[in-house]
Parts: C-alpha cells; sequence; structure tokens
C-alpha cells in the first residue's frame, strides 16, 4: 500500500526547484494546516512525471526505514472495526441519528475535543535549512570559495610578511558580506513568494454537505467531526474517513491511496475485513466520481487512514519544474566557464611566473568576474512579480511552472458552456409583424433596440411574460436583472428576464391577470399553454401559448400585423419558415407565440380541466418568434482572434448540438469569418460532400458519434488539416482523446473543463485549466491553473503573461550577462598583456550588485513586444531561456563592445595622465612593485608607488563608469527582442528610474568624499564619463539595425543567429 | 518536458560524437561548414569593424594629446624619493665589507647609474648659474651641468668602490621627476639615522639647487640631470651593531610634501644597512 501512495506529487508542482536559492519556493510545504485538497493525491504524478517518481520513491525507502519502529505502532493503530458494525451499533458508537445526524452543539463539542479535520503539514523543511540553502546554494559557492581563497591569502601573507596588505581580508569580508546579503534577500523573496501562493490556496476553501440536527448545511472541510452525518455526491472530495449508510450508484476513486485508478463502487454493505478492501468505507482526500451517499464520520484529520500515512511520507523529495531546470543548467554553465577560465587562468600565470599567491588572486578576480552575482535575485523577483500580476488577472495559478509551460501552450481545447459563452440564456432575436429585431446580448444588457411601439409586441411581451413558470427569487431589488437568480429552465428564465427588462414588471402583470389553468410543456407536445383572466375585462379569459414554431402555427389560422389580425396566407407562412431557418442557423434556441381571446361562454368561474381538454386548440392567432441563444462572453471573440495571431489553435468541445456550437463558434472567431465547413459549401454548391476536395477547407465540425468511430490516424489527419475544429454532441471521455491527439502531433495542449469526467482531460494536458465558479472540486485538483471568472479571455490573458514572464526573464538576463564581458576581459588582458589592472574586483560587485541590480528588475516590468501574441508559441524544446543565441548577443557582440568602451576610457585616462597605450604593455611587473617609486611615464615623469596606484584606481572608477554608460544602451536595446525601441517606446518607469539610479549611484560611489579610502574609488573628470558615449550609441544602433535586419528578413540568418 | 531520462554513459558518448561531427547532416560541432563560414565571417567582419572603431577612437584621442606635456599633471602634484642602488624587493642593503662580491651589485648599480654624470657625457650641456629656478621659453630647452664631483666621496670618481670597501657605504637620494614643477624656498635632502651612525650628505647639506627646475619633459628636455644627493654612513666604531636605518626626506620647501599616511615615498625614503664585519 505505501509504496503505490504518492503524495509528493501535488507538491511537485509547486517546487520551483532548491538547487537555485534564487527561486526556491517551496509553496508545497506550507507551514499553516493542511487540508485534504492540498494533499492532493489525484493531480499528482501526471503520466509524464512518471520516471522521476521512480528514483524519488528510492529516497523515500531509506528515509522510511528511520521510521520503520513508528510505522509498525501505526500499522498496529490501523485496525478498526467500524466497517463490521451493522448501522444500529454504528449509531450507538458515535451516539448519532442515522437520519438527523449530530445536534450542532455536540458537533462543536467534538471540534472542540478533537481539533480541525485537517491534517498536521508535514514538518516543513526547519527555517534555518532554507536559510542555508539560500546561502550555501548555486553561485554561492563559488563566491564563498572566493572569499575562503581570500583569507587563506591573507593569512598567508600575515604569515611571511610583517605588513601585510589588508586588501586580501577587506575582499574576503565583501565577499562573504554580498553572499551573506544576496542570501537573505532570496530567503525574503522566497518567503513572501509561498506566501502568495499559500494565499492562493485558501482561495479554494474545500466544503462538506454534512446534516447536524436534521439540517443539511455546507461547512468547511475542517469544521467536519468524527459522527457527523455526511453527503457526497459526484465530484466532491470524501471530507473525512466515512462508514456509509446508505448509496446511491456510488462510485469512488481510491487512486490517490491505493494506486488503483478505476473507480470503485461504494455501499453500506461490509464486504471485506480488510478496512482497506471493503466496499462500506469512503476515505479522506479520495474523489468521489459519481453517484451520492450518505455515511458517519469515523476518523478525521491526523487519525484517518490517509493521515497516518501522510505523516509517513511527509518530507519527500521534491521535483523541478523546467524552468527551474533551465536556471540550473545556465548556472552550471556560468560555473563551467568561471572554473574553467580562473583555472586555466590560475595555470597560466604560474607558467608566466607569477607566485602561486598572486595567482590565487587573480583566480578569485576571474571567478568574482564571471558569476553574475545579482542575477538571482533579479529572476526571484521576476517570478514574485509575475505570481502576483497573474493574481490580479483571476488567473489562480496553482504553480508558477504552469505560467511557463502557459506561455508555450499552442493548442486551447476549450469548453463552449460557461467558458467561451456567459452559460446564461438570453434573448438574442425577436421577429414580429414579419421583421426579425436584434435584443442586445451583451452581460450589461442596456439597450434594446426594436419597435417597442408596436401592438404586436405588447401581446409578444404579455405572452412571453404571463406564459412562463419561472420566477425571480425573493431579496434581489437591489441586483440588476440580468444578474438575479431565478427559478425555471433557462429559457424561461432568459423570457422572464427580458421581459422584465424590455417591457414591465412581470409580477404586475401576472397580478393583473391571474392564471387560471396551464399545461406544461412537455417533450411530446412540445408547447406550452395556460389561461389568463384577462386584464381589460376580467370576466374573460385569453388563453395563451408558447413552444416549438412549427407546432405553434400549426394551431394558427391568423396572424397579427402591427396589432391587427390578419387570416393565414401563403405569404405568412414563408415568411414564417424564412424567419425560422435563420434564426435557427444562428444555433439559437427559437420559441413561437400565439394566444386566443376565448368566448364568452367561458367567463370567469369556468372550470377548466387540462387533462381532458375542455376550451378550444384551434384558430389561434400567431404572434411571433423569440429566439435565444447563451451568447458568447463579450472579451471571448477579441481572445480567440488574439489565439489566433499568436500561433494557438482554439477548438471547440462541447456536448452541445452541432448547429449551436458552429453558431457560437462563428460568433467567437473559432471559425472565423468567410470560412465554410464543408457542409456550408455543399450546400452552396449542392455536392455531395465527398466531392469537395477536403484541402479547400479549413473548418470542420465534429460529431461526436463520428469521433467514436475514428481511428486515432484520422483523428490526426483532422487535427493536421483544419486549422478550425469543432467538436459538438461529445462525452467527455471523447475530451481525453482529443487532448492526446493534439498532442501526439507535438503540440503543447492547454484542456479546460468543469466536470469530474474532465479531469482525466485536464490531468493529460499540459496545461489542465479548471473553471472557478462552475468548477468541481475533483477537477479543480486535476488542473494546474483555476480560472476564477470561468472566462476563456483569462486563459489568453494567463499565455500572454506566460509569454511575457519568458520573454523579460530572457531580457533580464541578456542585460546581466553582457557585463560579464566587460569585466572578465580586464583580468585577461592583465594577465595576457601585463597593462595595469583595468577593473578590481571591488569594482566588479559595485556593477553586479549595485549598479546593475535596479536596471535588471525593472526589466521584470516591461510590457509586452506587441508581437507577443503574433508570433508562434515557443517550443519547448530547443527554445531554451539561454540559449547560444543570447550568449552570443551578450557576451560575443554587446559584451565586446562594452569592453571596448571601459579599455577606451581606461588608455584614455592612462594617456591623459601621462601614460601612454604603447608603453603600458609588459609594465605591469614594475607597476606591480611597491619597491619601484620612480617608475617612469611616458613623458619622463616619474611616479611613485602609490601614486601610480591611485591613478590605476582612478582608470578603474573610469572603466566601471564606462560600464554603467554602455548598460544604458544596453538596457534600453534588451527592452526589445525584435521591435525597435521607437516602437516599444519608453513607458517603462521603473527602467527609467533604473537608469537614473544606476548613475546617481555611479555618481555617488565616484565622488563621495571617503570613497577612495573605503571603495578605492577616485573621482573622474567629466570629459571620461563621455568617453563611453559612442560605444553606447554606437550598441543601440548596432541592435537598432539588427532588429530593423530581423523584422524584415524573418526566418533570415540574423534572425536565426542572433533572435534570442 | 519534465521528463529527463537518465541516459546511459555509451548514449551520452554517442551522443558527443554525434555532436562532434555528423555524419548525415555533415555538421561539424552542430553547424555544417557552411553555417561554420557564416557566422565565423560575421564575427570576423563585426570584430574587425570595432577593431577599426577602437582604433580610430584611439587614434582621435592621441591626437589631443600633446607630445610635450601630459594633459593633466594633478596625479603627481610632489615628488617621491627615490634612492639607489635600486632597491630590488626591499629598501634594506646588507653587505660584508670582507666580501667584495656582496656589495658587487650595489657598486654596479651606481655606476651605471652614474654613467650620464660622467663629465665627457655632460660636456654639451649648460653650465647654469646656481640658486634660481631655470625657467625657458623653448624653442629649444637645455639641460644644465651636474657636477658629479659635488658628491664626494660617493661620486665614484675618487672611491670607484662608493664606500662599500672601507665601511662607508653610499647611497644616492634623488627627487622624481615632475614636469614644471617649481620647487619654493631651498629644497634639500634631510637625512637622518635613529642609530649611532654618522651620515654626511653631499652637497653639503643635502642642498638640491633650483636650477635644475622646472623640469620640460622627456622629448623638449633631452638630456636632463636629475639633481642627486648622496648619503655616506660611517658607523662608529665603537657602536658593537652595524646597522643603521635611515630616513631621509625633502626640506626647506613649502610646496615638496614629505608626510602622507599612504605614500611612504612622497617626499621622503626610509633605508637600511646593515653591514657584516
Amino acid at each position: 500500500m505505501y509504496s503505490c501512495l504518492d503524495l509528493s506529487g501535488h507538491v511537485v508542482l509547486f517546487e520551483l526547484g532548491q538547487l537555485y536559492p534564487g527561486i526556491t519556493m517551496e509553496f508545497g510545504k506550507t507551514r499553516g494546516r493542511v487540508t485534504p485538497q492540498e494533499l492532493n493525491p489525484s493531480s499528482g504524478p501526471k503520466p509524464k512525471r512518471v520516471p522521476k517518481m521512480v528514483g524519488r520513491r528510492k529516497k523515500e525507502k531509506v528515509k522510511r526505514k528511520k521510521n520503520k519502529a513508528n510505522i509498525e505502532e501505526l500499522k498496529k493503530e490501523v485496525v478498526m472495526d467500524d466497517h463490521k458494525l451493522t448501522l444500529e451499533e454504528l449509531s450507538r458508537r458515535y451516539s448519532v441519528d442515522l437520519t438527523k445526524g449530530l445536534r450542532p452543539e455536540k458537533a462543536q463539542e467534538i471540534l472542540d475535543r478533537d481539533g480541525p479535520n485537517t491534517l498536521t503539514p508535514p514538518p516543513t523543511t526547519p527555517e534555518w535549512v532554507k536559510f542555508c540553502k539560500q546561502l550555501f546554494g548555486g553561485f554561492s559557492i563559488l563566491l564563498w570559495t572566493g572569499a575562503i581563497l581570500c583569507f587563506v591569502a591573507y593569512g598567508i601573507q600575515t604569515y611571511f610578511n610583517e605588513e601585510p596588505t589588508k586588501d586580501n581580508l577587506y575582499l574576503g569580508i565583501v565577499l562573504a558580506v554580498v553572499v551573506f546579503i544576496t542570501g537573505c534577500f532570496s530567503y525574503y523573496q522566497e518567503a513572501k513568494s509561498s506566501k502568495i501562493m499559500e494565499s492562493f490556496k485558501s482561495m479554494v476553501p474545500q466544503q462538506a454537505l454534512v446534516i447536524r440536527g436534521g439540517e443539511k448545511m455546507q461547512i468547511n472541510v475542517q469544521n467536519v467531526v468524527v459522527g457527523d452525518l455526511v453527503e457526497v455526491k459526484g465530484g466532491d472530495r470524501i471530507p473525512a474517513d466515512i462508514r456509509l449508510i446508505s448509496a446511491q450508484g456510488c462510485k469512488v476513486d481510491n487512486s490517490s491511496l491505493t494506486g488503483e485508478s478505476e473507480p470503485q463502487s461504494r455501499f453500506p454493505h461490509f464486504t471485506h475485513e480488510n478496512l482497506l478492501e471493503t466496499r462500506n468505507i469512503c476515505f479522506f482526500s479520495t474523489n468521489c466520481v459519481e453517484g451520492t451517499a450518505r455515511g458517519i464520520v469515523i476518523a478525521t484529520g491526523d487519525s484517518t487512514v490517509m493521515g497516518r500515512i501522510a505523516s509517513l511520507t511527509s518530507g519527500l523529495a521534491v521535483g523541478q519544474t523546467p524552468i527551474a531546470t533551465e536556471i540550473k543548467h545556465f548556472i552550471h554553465i556560468i560555473t563551467m566557464v568561471a572554473v574553467f577560465l580562473g583555472v586555466s587562468f590560475f595555470g597560466l600565470s604560474l607558467m608566466l611566473g607569477y607566485s602561486w599567491l598572486k595567482a590565487v588572486i587573480f583566480l578569485i578576480g576571474i571567478i568574482v568576474a564571471n558569476v553574475p552575482e545579482g542575477l538571482l535575485v533579479t529572476v526571484t523577483v521576476c517570478l514574485t512579480l509575475t505570481a502576483k500580476r497573474m493574481a490580479k488577472k483571476n488567473c489562480l495559478v496553482k504553480n508558477l511552472e504552469a505560467v511557463e509551460t502557459l506561455g508555450s501552450t499552442s493548442i486551447i481545447c476549450s469548453d463552449k458552456t460557461g467558458t467561451l459563452t456567459q452559460n446564461r440564456m438570453t434573448v438574442a432575436h425577436l421577429w414580429f409583424d414579419k421583421t426579425t429585431y436584434e435584443a442586445d446580448t451583451s452581460e450589461e444588457q442596456t439597450v434594446n433596440t426594436f419597435a417597442k411601439d408596436s401592438d404586436t409586441w405588447f401581446i409578444l411581451a404579455r405572452i412571453a411574460g404571463l406564459c412562463n413558470r419561472a420566477d425571480f427569487k425573493p431579496d434581489q431589488e437591489t441586483l440588476p436583472i440580468a444578474k438575479r437568480a431565478t427559478t425555471g429552465d433557462a429559457s424561461e428564465s432568459a423570457l422572464l428576464k427580458f421581459i422584465e427588462q424590455s417591457y414591465s414588471s412581470v409580477k404586475e402583470m401576472r397580478e393583473k391577470s391571474p392564471k387560471v389553468a396551464e399545461i406544461p410543456f412537455n417533450s411530446t407536445n412540445k408547447y406550452q399553454i395556460s389561461i389568463h383572466l384577462r386584464e381589460d375585462s376580467s370576466q374573460t379569459h385569453v388563453l395563451l401559448m408558447k413552444g416549438a414554431p412549427e407546432r405553434i402555427l400549426a394551431f394558427c389560422s391568423s396572424y397579427l400585423l402591427n396589432g391587427q389580425e390578419y387570416s393565414m396566407d401563403e405569404e405568412m407562412k414563408e415568411a414564417f419558415q424564412n424567419a425560422y431557418l435563420e434564426l435557427g442557423g444562428l444555433g439559437e434556441r427559437v420559441l413561437g407565440f400565439c394566444f386566443l381571446n376565448l368566448p364568452n361562454t367561458f367567463s370567469k368561474g369556468f372550470k377548466f380541466n387540462t387533462d381532458e381538454v375542455n376550451f378550444p386548440m384551434e384558430n389561434f392567432c400567431f404572434v411571433g418568434l423569440i429566439s435565444m441563444i447563451d451568447p458568447p462572453r463579450p472579451a471571448v471573440p477579441e481572445a480567440v482572434c488574439k489565439c489566433r495571431s499568436a500561433g494557438i489553435k482554439v477548438i471547440m468541445v462541447t456536448g452541445d448540438h452541432p448547429i449551436t456550437a458552429k453558431a457560437i463558434a462563428k460568433g467567437v472567431g473559432i471559425i472565423s469569418e468567410g470560412t465554410e465547413t464543408a457542409e456550408d459549401t455543399t450546400a452552396q454548391l449542392k455536392v455531395h460532400v465527398r466531392q469537395i476536395d477536403s484541402r479547400d477547407v479549413k473548418a470542420i465540425v465534429v460529431h461526436g458519434s463520428d469521433l467514436k468511430d475514428m481511428s486515432s490516424a484520422q483523428l490526426d489527419e483532422i487535427l493536421r488539416n483544419y486549422t478550425e475544429i469543432v467538436f459538438a454532441r461529445t462525452s467527455p471521455q471523447q475530451k481525453l482523446i482529443i487532448v492526446e491527439g493534439c498532442q501526439r502531433q507535438g503540440n503543447v495542449v492547454a484542456a479546460t473543463g468543469d466536470g469530474v469526467n474532465d479531469s482525466p482531460a485536464l490531468k493529460k494536458a499540459d496545461i489542465g485549466i479548471a473553471m472557478g465558479i462552475t468548477g468541481s472540486d475533483v477537477s479543480k485538483q486535476a488542473a494546474d491553473m483555476i480560472l476564477l471568472d470561468d472566462n476563456f479571455a483569462s486563459i489568453v490573458t494567463g499565455v500572454e503573461e506566460g509569454r511575457l514572464i519568458f520573454d523579460n526573464l530572457k531580457k533580464s538576463i541578456a542585460y546581466t550577462l553582457t557585463s560579464n564581458i566587460p569585466e572578465i576581459t580586464p583580468f585577461l588582458l592583465f594577465i595576457i598583456l601585463g597593462i595595469p589592472l583595468p577593473l578590481g574586483t571591488i569594482t566588479i560587485l559595485c556593477i553586479d550588485l549595485g549598479t546593475d541590480m535596479v536596471p535588471a528588475i525593472s526589466l521584470a516590468y516591461e510590457s509586452a513586444e506587441s508581437d507577443i501574441m503574433k508570433r508562434a508559441p515557443r517550443d519547448p524544446k530547443n527554445d531554451k531561456l539561454v540559449n547560444y543565441r543570447l550568449i552570443g548577443m551578450a557576451y560575443g557582440q554587446i559584451g565586446m563592445i562594452q569592453a571596448l568602451a571601459g579599455f577606451f576610457t581606461y588608455f584614455v585616462i592612462l594617456a591623459e595622465n601621462g601614460f601612454k597605450p604603447a608603453d603600458l604593455l609588459g609594465i605591469r611587473h614594475d607597476w606591480e612593485n611597491s619597491y619601484v617609486n620612480d617608475l617612469e611615464d611616458s613623458y619622463g615623469q616619474q611616479w611613485t608607488f602609490e601614486q601610480r596606484k591611485i591613478l590605476e584606481f582612478t582608470c578603474q572608477t573610469g572603466f566601471f563608469v564606462s560600464i554603467v554608460i554602455v548598460q544604458w544602451a544596453d538596457l534600453i536595446i534588451c527592452k526589445t527582442r525584435r521591435n525597435s525601441v521607437f516602437q516599444q517606446g519608453m513607458k517603462n518607469k521603473i527602467l527609467i528610474f533604473g537608469i537614473l539610479e544606476e548613475t546617481f549611484l555611479a555618481a555617488f560611489l565616484c565622488y563621495t568624499p571617503g570613497m577612495d579610502m573605503a571603495l578605492r574609488m577616485y573621482p573622474l573628470k567629466i570629459f571620461w564619463w563621455l568617453c563611453a558615449i559612442p560605444y553606447s550609441i554606437l550598441i543601440f544602433i548596432y541592435d537598432e539595425v539588427r532588429k530593423f535586419a530581423i523584422r524584415n528578413h524573418p526566418g533570415g540568418w540574423l534572425e536565426r543567429e542572433t533572435y534570442y | 518536458m519534465t521528463k529527463k531520462e537518465k541516459k546511459s554513459f555509451n548514449q551520452c558518448m554517442a551522443e558527443w560524437k554525434l555532436f562532434l561531427y555528423n555524419p548525415t547532416t555533415r555538421e561539424f560541432l552542430g553547424r555544417t561548414t557552411k553555417s561554420w563560414g557564416l557566422i565565423l565571417l560575421f564575427y570576423l567582419v563585426f570584430y574587425g569593424f570595432l577593431a577599426a572603431l577602437f582604433s580610430f577612437t584611439m587614434w582621435a584621442m592621441l591626437q589631443t594629446l600633446n607630445d610635450e606635456v601630459p594633459k593633466y599633471r594633478d596625479q603627481i602634484p610632489s615628488p617621491g624619493l627615490m634612492v639607489f642602488p635600486k632597491p630590488v624587493t626591499a629598501l634594506d642593503y646588507s653587505f660584508r665589507v670582507s666580501d667584495p662580491e656582496s656589495y658587487r651589485g650595489y657598486v654596479d648599480d651606481l655606476t651605471k647609474f652614474l654613467k650620464s654624470y660622467d663629465l665627457e657625457e655632460q660636456k654639451n650641456l649648460t653650465a647654469c648659474p646656481d640658486g634660481a629656478l631655470r625657467e625657458q621659453k623653448g624653442p629649444t630647452y637645455t639641460a644644465c651641468q651636474f657636477p658629479v664631483v659635488s658628491l664626494k666621496g660617493c661620486s665614484g670618481v675618487e672611491d670607484p668602490e662608493f664606500g662599500y670597501s672601507t665601511g662607508n657605504p653610499c647611497i644616492l637620494v634623488k627627487m622624481n621627476r615632475i614636469i614644471g614643477l617649481k620647487p619654493q624656498g631651498k629644497p634639500r635632502i634631510n637625512c637622518i639615522s635613529k642609530k649611532t651612525a654618522t651620515l654626511s650628505t653631499y652637497p653639503s647639506n643635502g642642498t638640491i639647487d633650483l636650477k635644475y627646475f622646472p623640469y620640460y619633459g622627456k622629448k623638449l628636455h633631452v638630456r636632463y640631470l636629475q639633481p642627486l644627493v648622496a648619503v655616506q654612513v660611517a658607523f662608529n666604531t665603537t657602536s658593537t651593531g652595524k646597522e643603521v636605518t635611515v630616513e631621509c626626506k625633502i626640506d626647506g620647501s613649502p610646496n615638496l610634501r614629505n608626510q602622507d599616511d599612504r605614500d611612504k615615498f612622497l617626499g621622503r625614503v626610509v633605508f637600511k644597512i646593515t653591514m657584516h664585519a
């Protein structure tokens, strides 16, 4: 049993990985209590994660050995006999009435005694361990090594030399402090992000239906107590361990507990000695798939079977998300480059005859220059910002991985009802006086534009209002009409609201003309009749009728035109037919309306018999048609259009009728305007479907029954060949087949769903999206993302957000990495050419952790490029976060220009002070010798050691300032990857702040008195600030030209080699 | 996508081999010959352009420089002091009177250094009047003679061993050249020793004559000779220790600094002489 159990699945989703101090967001390991949903086994291992799980279990085994004694103890405790008891015994044991449940006071008492029905969260990683991980993970190790080397060097110097320079000691301290501070910051960020994710979780509280004191009530799962009488139905999560007392077709999915994925039926009878095998127990945190059942709670919280196991399997190793893997990969590369360069130059400097102490100092310098110290903090901040932004946009993302995957989505399989549509029948069209009028179907329903002064309209409105069984629920006067809840079926409610809104109060109307008799709608009659007293003369009656239009017309011998009654003629019948077809073709549900003023013989008091009809049923007067539809959500067409331009195929999967499905698909743009399905074309050309070349047809409506007979090859063909696909009359199971089909084509599929039956599809999809309002708990568990507003448009927002974070991370990394080249090259040239060191270690840290920090973070605030939703989805296999193109751009191109800018400033400062470039080559040996105090410059002047060191540090300050200046340009070019900056604009205020901040910081470091002592930075002449500007301009122009070429030659060589 | 299969070592190697050279696509290190050619060409052109641009900016910058005088001289407002023989690792002279090999290096260094002060070499230099700054307007700049004889026993003329063989070693002190420096007052090198040793400075009093200032730079002021001051140490025969620490400072000129916390050589120099029997 234990080996089947995998509670970690859910945890995996929330992990961003520990590899790396920046984004260790251990969302799974919450500090508070864990509600069953968090233990979420069913949403756990997606098939694709299976290989990892295997490895993980090995680790578990090791852990378990330690707890062996503990396990034995717990195994004993699992012995329970509740399943063997008869109902009477059960009732007695828990002193509970099997129909009325516990008394509320009693329940409260037990709750106080036993505590809430939650699992004690697994022992979370202690805070100090997390903190240490931040301190010693990732790049930190490299920097710690640097710091330790510094201390060692200092130690050796002190040992052999009475008067050591303190430089190494200071550098060591600075490095240690830097690592410590970035560690603290990452830790703080991580804590903050996990808080955000926790708050997400608390937004989907679990409810349980309990019966207490004879009353059904919805309570939070935490408040369920032992002895409670609970009712579960399909789609619910079992709130506690339950002994069933009655069940109707109840099936549960115990996969979370036993690993069996086949649903098992449950009934009240005792079937097996073993508690886990018997059929009359439902277990905490498993799912009820279908049917309903009632039972008595026999255990809650930690004492449930699941609770016992959970406490044993806590602290499982957790998997890594792709983005974490990518970052880990990237850290590896950078570390390898740093170590390789460091070690090879260590060897080189030893060969060149430097003392090994000097070589160690070079090594430290190279390591420090290679490691982008501030990058991890930047990435963490970027991800946190996205988490916040997603929450604001109604996308409850259960893990940040989902955001990133969502960004690479290439197919969205969407439900129709509720997601694409408003899930609310609304009157769309009216047809009377031989004219079609359109009703407003927007969610606000403010204006109705049709002939309200026609007499026909008055009669039509009265029929719709009176011959209607729907009613508003009480106490909703303050709500707008469209939002009020109603009783009655969807179309009647639609009519009710429509009349209330555009005519008058239906309530008053009904009071004035009370209903006397009625024949309700049934599927054989397909009509509904009600008889009312007439408003004008309350002595006579009027018969009102609505129903299927063709049925209604059959009863009519006359029709109304502008309030006048005319006898039925062929012309009218034809007009009727056309209108009926037109409205039906729009996928709308059409109802016909007619009436008959009953003669005086049926005056007040007449007993109408609806079973044996004793009133006239012919020669009615036809009034008009009203058609209804569940209208698309207003934002959906735009969202679908966005998807299309973003290269994302939207496939509608619905259980609805093909015509309705097609109409909505056309309405929202899934089938675009002007595109026709094979059927449309055949209708026009009057040829058989088979005669049409399928290549000419882009759109198709696939019927569920056809899908059933299709082989997967046929399905593949459809998915491949048609760009606009609607699946109608499908069963939820078929959704899974469709998702799989899409994945076979190599697509990244997002699927929406709300029902229990959708959860396999949600799990199978790369991104399962559950509905926050209508969705069942199970579907929410299975999903990676929950749409709080059920709105399709929010998915698209999510996609955009996912693409944006990926882009912005790329930009941020590109920006940060670029300055590595001007940081490394000084060291290399220092060693190779023997020139005075152009950039010191402290100055490098000033760049990485000082001036580069805010600008890099500001790129996370960069708004999307105009093409973000116009380009094809990311190919997760080939389009990596950090690819060779990005490295090529950052290191090979922009970085090189930056290095030149730095060196130019360096040479300018030296030359203007007397050391011309040509005289610098090989000068290093004397330059670094503190006993050479008469070093001659190009003009014959002689410099003491300290004098030339000050000059050297001034040069380093100049180099530093130059990097800041070229980083301006770098920041501006990193704003966009394809667009020109002129298209993108400079609207990112944080970015402008970043530029100002880095400039002020540089000036501060340069000019503050005392900096010469603290950081060895010296004031510069204004002219030296300007040296880098030509290079800054060059960077800008070069990149604009590059982007211009990329825009104008899509797919060209430059794009293939430099578009990161 | 999260799937990460463990690859066997062989598979790994095979992949590497394929990466090194893929015979089907004829790719070498993941690129075809043409692709390599293009990318290398791109970087060749790109770096060529950058090199040209860098050279151009450097050239332009060098054009703005004056060949005679550096643009800024504020980094060296005040000269440092330096001693000869040239110290290699530390300012610590140690020798044995009885062993000529132990001071040969010092003597050679001094001889070499004083070569440019040779009378023959100074023949064409101007004999300048003493005691005043010698400002020149050009276009030709002349250098003043420095009479080596003023160094007396340390001139190397009388004693080619510079006193090392007799136990009275000479150390030359010189002031760093700085273009345009005009010392105020009457600059002199003042040397003191803490231990009991007698110091003699030549020229007498360690005076540095103003006629050697200002210096006009290597290009204009060809064959310029720096004024020198020699310090000769005479150990008291009675003293047991033959070790002395000498501190020399510029004195008597208000604009020449001789005290700086960081720069131990700014207007001063400290050296140690250890003489073994």
